[in-house]
């Protein structure tokens, strides 16, 4: 993965508009398979206590 | 959003949607099935999964073509070991533009960006046009 990665940051490094913050997190992103990614999403919700349903109703979401 | 994570987009989601083939009225049949899974019933449309993921079941999707239209066009992913059909990004784009809510604008300039991205390598990142079957 981390081979993929570097191959998308400077493939990235090439793209105008792109802060360096934003091309990280895009060859992150595109390096990854449909399921990194998905994990990656889930791990996020998970740490900010954002999964369960039940619990994202204590930050008063709906 | 979650059709467009698996794509590459860089984003989260608080719930999935999952695009139904069956008449809005039968949701009964998919909220059984949910049931028989283990998972709590919310609302009509919206169910926790045993894990406490939520789902939203749509029966119709605006701004876009028919169930049987965009089933065709759609790609597939490997997830959780199951092969998954998603909308591609750019239906994704046209339904969110079609729909308008400022949560579902909010989100074009990044789509955008990453379609323009996965564009001009010719296609999908590391997703697969759906096969035949």
């Amino acid at each position: 993965m981390k081979k993929k990665f570097e191959i998308e940051l400077k493939r990235l490094k090439r793209e105008p508009g792109l802060d360096e913050h934003e091309r990280i997190l895009l060859a992150r992103s595109l390096s990854a398979t449909p399921q990194e990614r998905w994990d990656a999403h889930e791990n996020f919700l998970r740490s900010l206590g954002l999964f369960e349903h039940w619990k994202r109703k204590e930050f008063g979401f709906k | 959003m979650s059709a467009a994570i698996l794509q590459g987009v860089p984003a989260t989601t608080l719930d999935t949607d999952l695009w139904v083939e069956l008449p809005a009225r039968q949701y009964v049949r998919v909220l059984a099935v949910v049931q028989k899974l283990g998972g709590a019933i919310l609302a009509r449309t919206v169910v926790a999964l045993k894990d406490d993921s939520l789902v939203n079941f749509l029966y119709r999707i605006d701004g876009i073509g028919s169930f049987g239209e965009e089933f065709e066009l759609a790609k597939e992913v490997s997830l959780g070991g199951c092969r998954v059909r998603v909308l591609p990004i750019e239906r994704i784009i046209a339904s969110k533009r079609h729909v308008g809510r400022p949560k579902d604008i909010a989100h074009l300039p990044l789509l955008e960006q990453v379609l323009a991205l996965l564009s001009k390598r010719g296609g999908g990142s590391r997703t697969a046009k759906r096969g035949g079957g």
